[in-house]
């Protein structure tokens, strides 16, 4: 019940929060109305790299406190992190193109780094795919996801010196060249949408958690139906001389 | 001057050898804490309980053989107590220590001798168990080594890969590489099975051996007949669960219902 | 139980094990190599004829040729596991997990850094770079490189050398995590060969030192999770 007064919160607020975007809030001075897709990228990749956070953790859980309680949390981060990840990329090839005259841009370390999570997602969802023992996928599905998580920071570092120490180093992000007409109302609609996305997200989130766990608890009570079946009828000891 | 603590092998067709197991020092059988406990030990393997609800006593010192037909779970509980396998409910100890905390302690002190030999192909028998000795941090290697190939009888298959090897050297091999060790617990899965007579007889004499030193074993075998003089007890597995125990130094207890949580909470039957 | 140097004699032992079982019989770094160069020839192919482009590549082509065949010479390292149950009683021995791991990168290791140093020879010969110029800073950057790819490629090898789909999961799982290691050694390598005109040397080699201590350490304290059953 309170899962759902989140969902309908969620909703209403992404719905105003689009309205303000596109409406309300006046245009970039200097991108004009193509400057508007960024409130959603930027909240999509907020909630992106938040997502992989909470995976990255949820697996240190697991490996600690053997729940795989733990283990569910993982997954519903992992697989609404990838949604929100391939958002954020989207929007960051629209809003890319007017700026920069391209789609993709290597040296926007932003850009490239969200790929790359994008990529680190994949592969951690297709090894949970192929690991069908719920231990042992937890177990690998954490530390992949540890190790990738530590990788993130260097590859955004890289990128970032990549761009810094080419002599021609005039494409900047698409951010660098804004020039909003009305600075409050630029910086509150960002946070305004920004919101709405975190309320969003913690539904999807809630809700994928509930599922896994559901899923979890199904399991648990086959098994140990199994064994009280088992333990409630042994094999006579005449029936093996 | 070397100094061997010998045993002495009953009488066989073999002439009679002396095999070197180095037990860590292990103190009168009355003050040592039990080999093995078992608390309604459990595993499932896709739904499958392999394990039902095992709660047993091994003592110290004994001979213990785990008998049942196959799929009883004989080959599960070993793996669980050389903490190859988790359970999936249930807790064991290994002379006192926990195989889940304690893991490392444990596998220090288990040996265990499985259906895959855990050998490498393309080193020498040799060069395998020096490879074992480094692991196992036994000390005067070399010789030990040397020692180890003499007393399974492979010194003059040394030098060959273990490639070439029959199913029987292998297992031979392998259960040289338990000589490296100081093991206080020794889990034996179908040692007999591969064996030509020189072998069979070879598995006679580890048992009296380690018998003599006070390391327990745990023999799973269809063999029952071929074990019997070496036996102090058994067990008698199916379906997951004990069936029946006798003899000496193993008793057994009936599992608990109703089932303890597993990894999971909220659920009960 | 496990001290720094029972640690090193293991991590020894098991690199020694390694070696010894490549050198008998697997052909495993024979047939990498040869890998290698066929890469380098296909790209000569798809990128050339311009050999003033191919030489401007070069520093690329070196790294991308490296990371692929070391896909490939990680794997090998730990299929020698599967032997008859080898993994499993790797995993019951009193040794420290961390040990265990650090015996295979350190074979790994050598394997990539033999692979590196052929594979830059291979460069320099086909896309006419002059390697003995800049030789110290070259091989510096290939050493940390070996190391990164050693690291990172042991690493993954254990998570899915178990696991269905293996020979497209490990480079899946693999390749992105190396891209930051990627991007330095190949900028390391052409600020190298161009004599360092920016003073940037230094840095992207930082940067391929802090990947692999953080790789190392990664690698190492997880390992052992990926043993258990």
């Amino acid at each position: 019940m309170k899962t759902r007064i989140l969902g309908v919160v969620a909703l209403a607020a992404i719905v105003a929060a689009t309205f303000v975007a596109l409406v309300v809030v006046p245009p970039d001075q200097n991108q004009g109305d193509a400057q508007r897709i960024m409130y959603p990228h930027v909240a999509s990749a907020w909630l992106a790299y938040l997502s992989f956070g909470v995976t990255a953790l949820a697996g240190i859980g697991w490996l600690w406190k053997r729940d795989l309680r733990f283990d569910a949390v993982a997954v519903s981060g992992a697989e609404i992190g990838v949604m929100f990840t391939a958002f954020a990329i989207w929007g960051g090839m629209m809003w890319g193109r007017p700026v920069w005259g391209v789609f993709w841009q290597w040296e926007d370390p932003r850009l490239t780094t969200t790929a790359l999570l994008l990529a680190l997602y994949v592969g951690y969802l297709l090894l949970r795919r192929l690991t069908d023992d719920p231990e042992r996928r937890a177990t690998r599905a954490a530390i992949v996801g540890l190790v990738a998580a530590v990788d993130i920071p260097i590859v955004h570092f890289s990128v970032e010196w990549w761009r810094g120490l080419h002599q021609t180093a005039t494409i900047a992000s698409p951010d660098k060249v804004l020039n909003p007409a009305a600075p409050m109302a630029f910086v509150g609609t960002l946070l305004g949408m920004l919101a709405a996305f975190t309320l969003a997200w913690a539904y999807l989130m809630v809700r994928r958690y509930q599922l896994a766990r559901r899923e979890l608890e199904r399991e648990e009570r086959g098994r140990i139906e199994r064994i009280v079946e088992a333990r409630s009828n042994p094999v006579p000891s005449e029936a093996l001389r | 001057m070397m100094l061997w603590p010998t045993i002495s092998a009953p009488q066989t067709s073999m002439p009679q050898t002396t095999i070197y197991v180095s037990p860590r020092s292990l103190g009168a059988h009355d003050s040592r804490p039990p080999a093995v406990v078992t608390t309604d030990l459990a595993r499932l393997f896709a739904g499958n309980a392999a394990l039902a609800g095992v709660s047993l006593r091994v003592d110290a010192g004994g001979v213990i053989a785990l008998l049942g037909a196959n799929g009883a779970g004989k080959t599960t509980l070993l793996r669980v107590l050389a903490t190859a396998i988790r359970p999936s409910y249930g807790r064991a100890q290994v002379d006192g220590f926990d195989i889940d905390r304690d893991a490392d302690i444990v596998r220090g002190r288990v040996a265990y001798l499985s259906h895959a030999t855990g050998l490498y192909d393309d080193l020498t028998a040799r060069e395998n168990l020096r490879f074992a000795a480094a692991m196992l941090g036994t000390p005067d290697a070399a010789q030990r080594v040397e020692r180890a190939l003499f007393d399974v009888g492979l010194s003059d298959r040394a030098a060959d890969p273990v490639r070439g090897f029959s199913a029987g050297m292998r297992k031979r091999l392998a259960l040289g590489r338990i000589l490296l060790g100081n093991a206080s617990l020794v889990l034996l899965d179908e040692p007999y099975a591969a064996l030509d007579a020189d072998g069979l007889s070879l598995v006679d004499q580890l048992l009296v051996a380690w018998r003599e030193v006070g390391v327990t074993v745990l023999v799973a075998s269809h063999a029952a007949d071929r074990l019997e003089p070496f036996l102090d007890g058994r067990v008698l597995l199916a379906r997951g669960l004990v069936a029946g125990v006798e003899g000496q130094g193993v008793t057994s207890f009936p599992p608990s219902l109703p089932v303890a949580r597993g990894s999971l909470t909220g659920v009960s039957p | 139980m496990s001290t720094l140097a029972s640690d090193t004699r293991v991590a020894l032992a098991i690199a020694r094990k390694d070696a010894l079982a490549e050198l008998r019989g697997r052909h495993a770094t024979v047939s990498t190599l040869f890998f290698a160069a066929v890469v380098l020839l296909l790209f000569g192919f798809a990128l050339g004829p311009d050999s003033a482009r191919l030489a401007a590549a070069a520093p690329g082509l070196l790294w991308l040729a490296v990371v692929f065949a070391g896909v490939l010479a990680v794997n090998r390292l730990h299929l020698l596991e599967t032997d008859d149950g080898a993994l499993e009683q790797l995993a019951l021995y009193p040794v420290a997990r961390r040990a265990i791991y650090a015996g295979k990168a350190l074979a790994g290791f050598a394997a990539m850094l033999l692979l590196g140093l052929l594979v830059l020879g291979a460069v320099g010969v086909l896309f006419a770079v002059d390697i003995a110029s800049a030789w110290l800073p070259l091989l510096a950057t290939v050493v940390l490189g070996a190391l990164g790819v050693a690291a990172v490629g042991t690493f993954y090898a254990g998570v899915t050398v178990r696991l269905r789909a293996r020979e497209v999961m490990l480079p899946l799982l693999m390749l992105p995590v190396l891209a930051p290691l990627l991007l330095g050694a190949v900028k390391a390598t052409s600020a190298a060969l161009a004599g360092d005109p920016f003073g940037e040397l230094g840095a992207w080699l930082q940067l391929l030192v802090a990947f692999d201590v953080i790789m190392v350490v990664a690698g190492a304290a997880t390992y052992g999770f990926l043993l258990e059953d």
